[in-house]
């Protein structure tokens, strides 16, 4: 009979607790689970290209290799190593970063011509990454513990119903007021739409070419920009991705840096 | 310099050597750079001329090897000058061969190491002999053949170096411009040390990270980089004499947002001389002004030196850098150099941008205002000029 009344108890307890769920906690919960299902990659490797297009058509080509280790530290960020090879005037630079999750990251470049490893400013998370359509803080964009989360519904995107969700940053150093996107049923991100300071539209970011990793993980083998101010387009694509490489920790510490570099 | 020989046949056979490795994992790149320099006061001081036409070169090859746990670097520089010859050299920056253990970092070869974190008065750096041929603020270094062993734990590493040959400063000759008030006779070298240019010279450093500190302790003991300029009264020139130095140094970067904080100390022996130096200053970016990608980034640094002879004891630069975060990478930098004791000033200027994937262009200006006589810069006070660099990147 206890535990009949036990039973009972705990079936109301978990019903209410999942109907009084607003669209607050509902929102926040698919973050959190669209996140953790990208998690668990323990390190991963990859050469990046980006294309850079202006409203003209002109085409500029970015090229980059990058390593990034995941923290096992669930209250902190991820740590990351970008070689920079094209434009050839930057061949040889190295950057490495420390990011934190509500927090300024560590960041230390490595600059050839000077033979020099200099600790920079990592405050400007807003600012755009090689001149694309793409700022640093969007990279780390699917991190739930990053935006106050509210879902607004669902809707069909591209021929799924997808969940609709609002994000607003809590960094205070955002260029972003809110983001406004689409997460399918797998818990992928789908599209992202990006306000301004101002409250304005700024620019869309299509999340295509997923591939599903190691069994486990689907990752956007592209980003596609498009900005709706200034009508430049950038198309960031991941080639020969590996996730779960078995590099060494120690590759993420600026004592490395000057190992790595050229 | 038997030393050098015998590092450079080591290199050179071991680079052969890793050739026969079958799947050879190498890159290789580097520059071409015409650059041509107006003069805007017309001969100036020492009947120099009115411009000139110079082209460098870089070329870098690195070779990896044992899984890469081994490399090869090879980075040589060279400069082909109109006017002076001075300016028509090779230099091996980087030809070493590094492998790496778990906590260990062992390196042979001529290599380019840095210390310090201030952007203009870069006081504790002492590895590197300066090369004043290719610009008088020392900045530019030339490769230097040494042994070291870097070992690093999670409190730091620690970095041990042996130079066993000294690399004398490099000066612009009679017909370079900028140059010194006298021609400098590099025939007529004298050292304190009686092992001269043999002397083995040693270093050993200190560098760790504590949250937002980057701090470095070193101390280094062997021929002064800076070699004092004595004048030979019966040819009229300079004759350079290196002492021994012994200088323990700090240095401290705080990095707080937008502000980073900057400091380095040393204090040396040189000679029978004890002096004191200390520079610093800060940094601060403001991001994104007026809603755009552009930043502007402010920085203020301070040199004091209690020798009278040191040129920056007393000196202090304020710069302007304006970064456009644009496709192009455009930037500009100005800044002024104030030497608060004699009252002299110099405007400087950096302008650069990409004009496509493969080609970079820099624009480069200096503008000396009233200069002591009394302070060394005297001698290019009428050496205001403007530089088109044009780079041509493979």
């Amino acid at each position: 009979m206890n535990k009949f009344l036990l039973i009972l108890f705990f079936v109301m307890f978990v019903n209410t607790s999942l109907l009084s769920e607003d669209n607050f906690e509902k929102g926040l919960r698919i973050a959190k689970e669209s996140y953790e299902s990208t998690r668990g990659y323990v390190d991963s490797e990859s050469d990046q290209m980006m294309i850079l297009v202006d409203p003209k058509g002109n085409e500029v080509i970015r090229e980059i290799s990058g390593k990034t280790l995941e923290n096992d530290d669930p209250n902190d960020g991820d740590k990351s190593i970008i070689f920079f090879n094209k434009p050839k005037d930057v061949e040889g630079t190295v950057m490495l970063s420390h990011t934190h999750v509500n927090d300024d990251d560590d960041q230390w470049l490595y600059l050839p011509a000077l033979g020099r490893v200099k600790r920079i400013s990592s405050s400007n998370k807003s600012g755009s990454f090689m001149g694309s359509e793409i700022a640093f803080e969007d990279f780390s964009g699917n991190d739930y513990r990053k935006y106050e989360w509210e879902f607004i519904g669902e809707e069909e995107y591209e021929g799924e119903i997808c969940y609709k969700l609002v994000s607003i940053p809590k960094y205070k150093n955002s260029g972003y007021t809110k983001r406004i996107g689409f997460t399918d049923k797998l818990l992928r991100p789908r599209m992202i739409e990006y306000f301004d300071r101002k409250g304005e539209l700024l620019k869309t970011l299509y999340f295509e070419d997923y591939q599903l990793y190691n069994d486990k993980i689907w990752n956007a083998d592209t980003f596609r920009v498009v900005n709706h101010q200034n009508k430049n387009k950038t198309i960031y694509k991941w080639v020969n991705r590996e996730l779960n490489v078995g590099i060494n920790k120690k590759d993420f510490e600026k004592s490395s840096l000057l190992r790595l570099a050229d | 310099m038997i030393y050098i020989k015998i590092l450079n046949f080591a290199l050179i056979v071991t680079f052969i050597f890793s050739f026969n490795v079958n799947a050879l994992e190498y890159k290789l790149y580097g520059l071409v750079q015409p650059e041509f320099s107006i003069f805007t006061n017309g001969d100036g001081k020492h009947h120099q001329s009115k411009n000139n036409y110079s082209f460098f070169t870089k070329g870098n090859f690195i070779s990896y090897l044992d899984e890469r746990d081994a490399k090869i670097t090879i980075s040589a520089i060279a400069r082909y000058d109109e006017k002076d010859s001075e300016r028509r050299y090779i230099d091996f920056q980087k030809l070493k061969y590094e492998q790496y253990f778990e906590n260990y970092t062992f390196k042979i070869g001529n290599e380019i190491i840095f210390w310090g974190v201030n952007e203009s008065f870069n006081i504790i750096d002492i590895i590197n002999q300066s090369n004043l041929a290719e610009d008088m603020t020392g900045t530019k270094k030339l490769g230097q053949p040494l042994l070291s062993l870097a070992y690093d734990n999670n409190y730091g590493t620690i970095d041990l170096y042996l130079m066993p040959y000294f690399i004398e400063r490099k000066f612009p000759s009679k017909n370079g411009r900028p140059r010194l008030a006298l021609e400098v006779d590099q025939n007529s070298i004298t050292y304190e040390s009686s092992a001269k240019e043999q002397k083995l010279d040693f270093a050993l450093r200190y560098s760790m990270v504590y949250d937002d500190y980057d701090i470095g302790i070193a101390h280094f003991h062997g021929n002064n980089r800076a070699p004092q300029l004595n004048i030979n009264p019966s040819t009229l020139k300079f004759n350079p004499h290196y002492t021994t130095l012994s200088q323990t140094s700090l240095d401290i970067q705080a990095t707080k947002g937008a502000w980073l904080y900057k400091l380095e100390a040393l204090s040396a022996k040189d000679g029978n001389e004890r002096h004191l130096g200390v520079a610093g200053g800060f940094e601060y970016t403001f991001y994104g002004i007026r809603d755009s990608q552009s930043d502007l980034g402010l920085v203020i640094e301070y040199s004091f030196d209690d020798r009278n002879s040191y040129p920056f004891n007393n000196d202090s630069v304020a710069a302007l850098r304006w970064t456009k975060n644009d496709i192009n990478s455009t930037s500009l930098l100005a800044g002024m150099f104030i030497d608060m004791r004699g009252n002299s000033n110099r405007f400087i200027a950096e302008y650069e941008q990409r004009i496509n994937n493969n080609i970079k262009l820099f624009i480069d200006a200096t503008f000396n205002g009233s200069i002591d006589s009394q302070d060394f810069t005297y001698a290019f006070e009428e050496d205001s000029v403007f530089s088109i660099k044009l780079a041509r990147y493979f």
